[in-house]
């Protein structure tokens, strides 16, 4: 096993990583939210007087803003606090602090809230029962359209041998980091500073300026140690609540979010419907038409992403010579849409791995053949035009193919293999900055993000150095600082840390090589080697201490520095194909492909996996170690999406599962003997051919378990998760 | 509520206080009276394990424990579970098989290891110690790695 220490394994294990949930400040108040009581209604008065008679509480409404916030109240279209009209229940109505959290508590339940309950829309296909027409891209209903076609989609319809449709519906899930939504806000001498969990000091810096209405350089973000993210701490939550409860409390406040708490307001992912139809002539495909309806909660409108980057991993990495994509993002009375990692690919995956082997079958073909003779190779264009780059993904599959075949020859009665491939993409982000500093006796990289758990931050770009400088890791120095020091950098998701970040690592180092070689005389190739406790610089035959090569200055100032950047977006779509909305150009094509052995129980329609593979395209491996880490958490993480996971919300707007008892996410005990296979050489974007690792591994895992659960019981289940219930309904046993 | 001073032994050194509330919880007192925030607040409805402690050497969870329940008891929390020889085997273990991502789980894991460890000894068949660890939750290992360490404190300790 590889597996190198992490370097903040030691901290971790002793106790005394200081995370969100443990920020505390001298003198600081306790905070705690106000939650709307219904989950649509006119909002006619928040009565704070109740909670401003405790003992030393603070309390802040909506009319408190204006003489709170300098510019009079922020972004008038999110105003933190509604102003006539709740849209979601648990939608912060107000905000109150005091010196014990028992006496904030008691203060949030003395603020009445005075509302009149209005219409409630929670139900997609309450709201629209036929499917959404032209007229309802007007509709206040939507908050993004998006559609594309190609190759006359309604001929080849018409001519094709047979037509499948079929609706799938995929269901709301949480990202249950095990450490909750916290923060820690102080306001003095104009200075906005917020200690927060978060995936994106910088992002939370830029959303928390615009909801307040203060200048982004007046408000400073420091992040601590994050217990998970998953996609939910990516934007910001509580640092707006708690900054306005500082300011008028003129102390630091505290805010953390309990458990149920972080169910019934932190960013899940909310349920879909999707309808697929597939013309097939002569066994191959020769149309497609996908139709999405996306809840996104309150998402303002606009935000497009999810549909539009959606919809292409409903089409899969499958040639398709004519098609029609179109979603809807639809507005209901629940909180904000949030991603979750890979947001919404291992939904879109079980969709359109699960209809297309179900339109194999229907035909009478073998759906794993089926798939594998449409499956993209490199050249090939993608739905939008856009030629697919280096992808192990047909190596994959193929791999795939001959372990389910000795799956299967062992495989007992009752038990069943099924294989889900699906594709992601490295994501870029806004780009990101680094600075290398180097001294006579190793390498600082100086970055803005902290570590949230993958490794992606100080074992990747760790590791990204060391491969760029010719240094062993043990060399190199990941250094953090907050949002007002260190070089910016859009966030860690995507996938994007070690590959999008880590270009920008990459650059910076060879900077610092490129001034090296200047001073040597040459135009390089020079690289790093470690002497004793000293690092020279070799050049052919050359060699330099490292601590003389620099000035007198660069050694008393801490060494001579390097900056670099990476602000790339690879690729580009054919626009005419895009009728409307936002769809995206993949930067790289990164493949994953699952084998799962499952048995099914015949009496109670449970579902047991009892040996999973994984097939992991990763254009380079940086670090085997945070590599393998990062698939088995993966698949553990999407066997719950595939079984157990879904938070239940009535047609009330009220979510009814708000905790880890009702939520089920995988135990220990659950986790099927993992076998992981890198595949290697397929080049991605990141540094030297890496590709991002985050997110693929879970993308294709609910799309194998289903595959397996059709094949061990013959169960063609169309909705997640593939509870015991589902399932026992599909073979009719309820 | 403030009828009687609670004295606890916590980390090997007497805690005595004043003041408890009679709701409070162990991990309350634990994070906010004795800043040992290693000690790590989930659910807090006994549903992750991340809050557990040893209590008298048996692991219980510091979120459904009420303080005054434990009084005069020997209070143990990750921050010197490496000062008992078996936590220090889990710890290293840990360490060794790379079980850890976020670590916000990892004290309830290690704690949890070492109190089962304690109690059943050396003859504990590996499968009761993964079972004994099923109240524990991971999101970001997929509890591979930590299968693993719990093998290898298991060869550790024997
Ligand atoms: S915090 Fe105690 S079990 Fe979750
Ligand atoms: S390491 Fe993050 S929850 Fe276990």
């Amino acid at each position: 096993m590889s597996a190198a220490k992490r370097p903040d394994a030691a901290v971790k294990l002793a106790g005394g990583a200081v995370y969100g949930t443990d920020l505390e400040a001298p003198g600081m108040l306790w905070g705690a939210l106000v939650l709307a009581p219904v989950a649509h209604g006119r909002l006619r008065s928040v009565d704070l007087a109740g909670a401003r008679a405790l003992d030393g509480a603070v309390a802040v409404g909506p009319d408190d803003l204006a003489s709170l916030l300098p510019g009079g109240g922020g972004d008038p279209e999110r105003p933190i606090f509604p102003r006539a009209e709740i849209s979601y229940r648990s939608q912060p109505v107000a905000a109150v602090a005091a010196p014990t959290l028992e006496t904030a508590r008691r203060a949030a339940r003395a603020v009445r809230v005075d509302a009149e309950p209005l219409g409630v829309v929670a139900d997609l296909e309450a709201l629209f029962p036929e499917w959404p027409g032209s007229e309802a891209e007007r509709s206040p209903d939507i908050a993004a359209h998006v559609h594309a076609r190609h190759g006359g989609v309604e001929a080849a319809f018409r001519d094709a041998e047979t037509v499948v449709r079929e609706t799938y519906r995929t269901a709301s899930i949480h990202q249950v980091a095990l450490e909750p939504h916290a923060c820690l806000a102080e306001v003095r001498d104009g200075v906005w500073r917020v200690w927060t969990t978060t995936q994106s000091p910088f992002g939370v810096r830029e959303d928390t300026a615009s909801l307040l209405g203060v200048p982004e350089a007046s408000v400073v973000v420091e992040g601590t140690w994050v217990g998970g993210g998953f996609g939910g701490k990516g934007a910001s939550l509580l640092e707006p609540y708690a900054l306005v409860l500082a300011r008028a409390a003129g102390r630091p406040v505290r805010l953390a979010l309990g458990y149920r708490e972080e169910f019934l307001l932190g960013r899940t992912t909310l349920p879909a419907v999707v309808r697929m139809e597939t013309g097939v002539t002569a066994g191959r495909i020769v149309a497609r038409r996908v139709r999405l309806l996306l809840d996104v909660g309150t998402s303002l409108p606009g935000r497009d992403f999810a549909t539009g980057y959606s919809i292409g991993f409903l089409l899969g990495p499958y040639r398709t010579p004519a098609f029609e994509v179109e979603g809807y993002a639809v507005r209901t009375n629940k909180p904000p849409f949030g991603p979750h990692r890979a947001p919404f690919a291992p939904q879109c995956v079980f969709v359109v791995e699960s209809h297309l082997a179900h339109v194999a079958l229907e035909l009478g073909l073998d759906p794993e053949e089926f798939r594998a003779a449409h499956l993209w190779k490199e050249g090939d264009p993608t739905p939008l035009g856009q030629p697919v780059g280096p992808c192990g993904l047909a190596a994959a599959f193929e791999a795939a193919r001959a372990l389910a075949r000795r799956w299967r020859a062992e495989a007992a009665p009752g038990q069943g293999v099924g294989i889900g491939a699906g594709f992601w993409s490295t994501g870029t982000g806004a780009g990101g900055e680094a600075l290398a500093r180097l001294d006579g006796r190793g390498l600082t990289i100086l970055q803005g993000e902290r570590e949230i758990g993958s490794g992606s931050v100080l074992v990747g770009l760790r590791a990204v150095a060391a491969h760029a400088s010719g240094l062993s890791p043990a060399r190199i120095q990941i250094e953090y600082a907050d949002s007002s020091r260190a070089p910016f950098d859009s966030g860690v998701f995507g996938s994007r840390t070690t590959a999008a970040l880590g270009r920008a690592v990459e650059e910076a180092v060879r900077g610092l090589l490129t001034r090296l070689a200047e001073r040597m005389g040459t135009v390089g190739p020079v690289t790093l080697e470690e002497a004793g406790d000293g690092l020279v610089a070799v050049h052919r035959s050359e060699r330099r201490s490292v601590e003389e090569l620099l000035t007198p200055e660069e050694r008393a100032a801490g060494g001579l520095e390097a900056s670099g950047r990476h602000y790339g977006r690879a690729g580009s779509i054919d626009e005419r194909r895009v009728v409307a909305g936002t769809f995206y150009p993949y930067t790289d094509f990164t493949g994953s492909v699952h084998v799962a052995l499952v048995s099914v129980d015949r009496e109670t329609g449970s579902v047991r996996v009892d040996r999973y593979a994984a097939f992991q395209d990763v254009g380079r491996l940086v670090d085997e170690g945070s590599a393998r880490a990062q698939v088995e958490g993966a698949v553990a993480m999407g066997l719950g999406t595939a079984l157990t996971e879904e938070a239940i919300w009535s047609e009330d707007g009220r979510l009814e599962n708000p905790g880890l008892l009702d939520y089920r996410i995988p135990t220990l005990g659950e986790i099927p003997p993992l076998e992981i296979t890198f595949l290697e050489g397929f080049r991605g974007a990141g540094p030297d051919g890496a590709k991002g690792l985050g997110e693929p591994p879970i993308i294709p895992v609910p799309a194998a378990v289903a595959a397996a659960v059709r094949a061990a019981s013959g169960a063609h289940l169309t909705e997640l998760p593939l509870s015991a219930e589902r399932v026992a309904r599909a073979l009719k046993l309820l | 509520m403030t009828e009687r001073r609670l004295v606890l032994t916590v980390n090997g050194l007497a805690a005595s206080l004043a003041d408890v509330p009679a709701g409070e919880r162990l991990l309350d007192t634990l994070r906010w009276r004795l800043g040992l925030k290693g000690t790590k607040e989930g659910c807090r409805t006994g549903g992750c394990g991340a809050c557990t402690v040893l209590v008298d050497g048996e692991s219980s969870l510091s979120c459904l424990t009420l303080t005054h329940e434990v009084d005069g008891c020997a209070v143990t929390t990750i921050e010197a579970i490496a000062s008992d020889p078996v936590g220090r085997s889990v710890r290293d273990a840990f360490e060794r098989e790379g079980a850890l991502q976020c670590g916000y789980c990892t004290p309830g894991f290690v704690v949890a290891l070492t109190g089962l460890l304690k109690e059943r000894g050396r003859s504990a068949p590996l499968e009761e110690l993964l079972d004994g660890l099923q109240g524990n939750l991971c999101r970001c290992t997929g509890y591979v790695a930590i299968a693993r360490a719990v093998r290898a404190a298991r060869e550790a300790t024997a």
